[in-house]
């Protein structure tokens, strides 16, 4: 957008482009490098043999698969409905799902508090599970209904007349087109599920159920004074996320921007 | 998964089996009900059950485990009307919307046009400034009241440039706490803002830039002549986006300040947690958050008429 045609000019642009990036890294140079104060990597070995690191990655992994599978039935066979199927009163269903949108999701801590300790639910990981996928389903329905509206009904249509039932052309023809949008589904579900840290704190109580948001949380607690194994427990918790991100750049940006833009 | 997809097919399966007449037949083959169902009354069932029952106890004077709850009425929403902390959080929430969306819009926007120009080492650039975007807030919030900390690394680079002065506990002080937990969410959020101003501009026509630079306008020129209208159903969204993001604010505040000091960074998010969780006044915490719930939805409406009108001119 810039022209540049003066080597000055473009060294300049240069100059401000890492200028205006240097803010982003700072934050994680401090990180990395009060993971490593004192002790060095000797911090790292301290907060793994603690032993509850792999109980909070076992759950966070649980949590997210749930709301991940949950969310992506749901979505695609519900968009598919509202896009290429007859509802009657179908857009009074989606108006009152797509308000769910505005919904902060504190409103929910009070009546599932109450309800989930009716149900014996409390401190399970169903109590994060459900109201995840509950929060997260009304996008995943906008954002995959826009996409099946772009499906071609002839492709329908063909598959109809030669006999296939709306189960099979919901497997055989439609779903098997829908890659992209799933792909940003799943991406931007799990980055909900994985860094969510409301539902859990309320609702998980027990350090078995707890999920890797939780864990500066627990190491606060545990070391109060050394703030080196905070740190080092915020290193494990983020290389996951950042090498999961770095290995499908398009696919994070894709699923996010989707997040963002209707 | 099965379960659920089975449950989802499973209706519109035996109907046709049973398929009595061709026309009938032909009519329930494309019924829609059973498909939508599932997901409609998962979602619809959980959130209209917790925001009705939100509503209820808005009216109760309660503690949300003992058997007797006492009914107010209004008498909570009245109470929120005189509560000085529930004011301060309303202003902090415009103040934080305004501020973050303006600059994260400037950042994000500017960040695009250069990345769209011949710049080198785009990619790297790129991924550090959306890392902070996919790194839950729980886990950097140790790391910025850390960075913020009176030894931390902004009070080092203000004391190594001679700027001694500004050197402070940021956190610590109720007039730049606020700030830091705007900086702290800009720093988090520009790498999306970014992203999609990447995407808009990049499906301008390099024919009007052409005939812009033809017409001997500037660089800044331009972007803001050009570029800017071009990217404006983006800046729309992301006004949404941001709006429903400030009301809902909870996890920096919480993890980084606790809405303090002084709830000089309380939000609505921190304070219905405060009362409800905290402090045990459910009543009082589930009136806040209905009147939480309406803003969300009314100025989503708002932003959507503004945006349609400005669209129709």
């Amino acid at each position: 957008m810039f022209e540049v045609r003066h080597r000055s000019s473009r060294i300049l642009l240069q100059l401000l482009l890492a200028l205006l990036t240097l803010p982003f890294l700072l934050p994680l140079v401090e990180m990395v490098k009060g993971a490593f104060a004192g002790l060095g990597f000797q911090n790292f070995v301290v907060v793994w043999q603690t032993g509850v690191v792999p109980t909070f990655f076992k759950n966070s992994i649980l949590l997210s698969l749930s709301v991940i599978a949950l969310v992506y039935v749901g979505a695609m066979t519900a968009a598919f409905g509202f896009s290429k199927l007859r509802v009657r009163g179908k857009e009074v269903y989606f108006w009152l799902m797509i308000v769910a949108l505005t919904l902060p999701e504190v409103i929910l801590l009070s009546p599932l508090f109450v309800t989930f300790t009716k149900l014996q639910m409390y401190d399970t990981l169903f109590a994060v599970i459900l109201p995840l996928t509950a929060l997260q389903l009304p996008f995943a329905i906008l954002l995959a209904r826009n996409f099946y509206d772009g499906v071609p009904t002839e492709l329908m249509d063909a598959g109809r007349i030669d006999g296939a039932n709306v189960p099979q052309l919901f497997w055989h023809v439609v779903l098997p087109l829908t890659k992209p949008i799933a792909s940003a589904i799943v991406v931007l579900t799990l980055i909900n599920a994985w860094n969510s840290y409301l539902l859990p704190l309320v609702f998980l109580q027990d350090r078995s159920n707890q999920v890797v948001t939780l864990l500066p949380q627990f190491f606060i607690g545990q070391y109060s004074n050394d703030q080196t194994k905070i740190l080092a427990a915020a290193v494990m918790t983020a290389i996951p996320t950042i090498l999961a991100y770095v290995l499908m750049q398009k696919n994070f940006e894709r699923g996010l921007s989707a997040g963002a833009l209707k | 998964m099965t379960t659920k997809s089975t449950t989802a097919a499973g209706p519109v399966r035996t109907r046709l089996s049973r398929g009595p007449s061709p026309s009938t037949r032909g009519r329930n083959r494309l019924n829609g009900l059973p498909w939508i169902l599932p997901a409609f009354i998962f979602v619809a069932g959980l959130i209209y059950y917790s925001v009705g029952y939100t509503v209820y106890i808005s009216t109760l004077d309660w503690d949300g485990l003992s058997p007797t709850a006492i009914a107010v009425g209004l008498g909570n929403y009245a109470d929120m009307l005189a509560d000085p902390v529930f004011w301060a959080s309303l202003r902090h929430t415009a103040v934080f919307w305004v501020v973050t969306f303006v600059v994260q819009t400037f950042l994000g926007f500017t960040l695009a046009a250069i990345m769209h120009s011949r710049v080198k080492l785009a990619t790297l650039h790129k991924v550090i400034i959306f890392i902070p975007t996919v790194l839950a807030p729980a886990t950097m919030a140790p790391v910025f009241r850390l960075f913020f900390a009176d030894d931390g690394m902004i009070n080092n680079i203000l004391r190594g440039v001679g700027l001694d002065s500004l050197a402070h506990p940021w956190l610590a002080d109720a007039s730049t706490a606020l700030t830091v937990i705007m900086m702290i969410t800009i720093w988090q959020w520009t790498g999306l803002w970014f992203i999609l101003y990447y995407a808009a501009m990049s499906q301008i026509e390099p024919e009007i830039i052409e005939a812009a630079r033809l017409d001997r306008a500037g660089n800044i020129r331009t972007l803001w002549s050009i570029v800017w209208p071009a990217c404006r159903g983006t800046t729309v969204s992301l006004a949404m986006l941001s709006f429903i993001g400030a009301l809902k604010t909870f996890d920096v505040p919480y993890l980084v300040t606790t809405g303090g000091p002084y709830h000089s960074t309380e939000f609505l998010g921190t304070y219905i947690y405060r009362q409800g969780i905290r402090q045990a006044h459910i009543g009082y915490a589930a009136s806040i958050s209905i009147v939480l719930l309406v803003l969300a939805i009314v100025g989503a409406i708002i932003i959507g008429r503004a945006n349609r009108r400005k669209a129709g001119e």
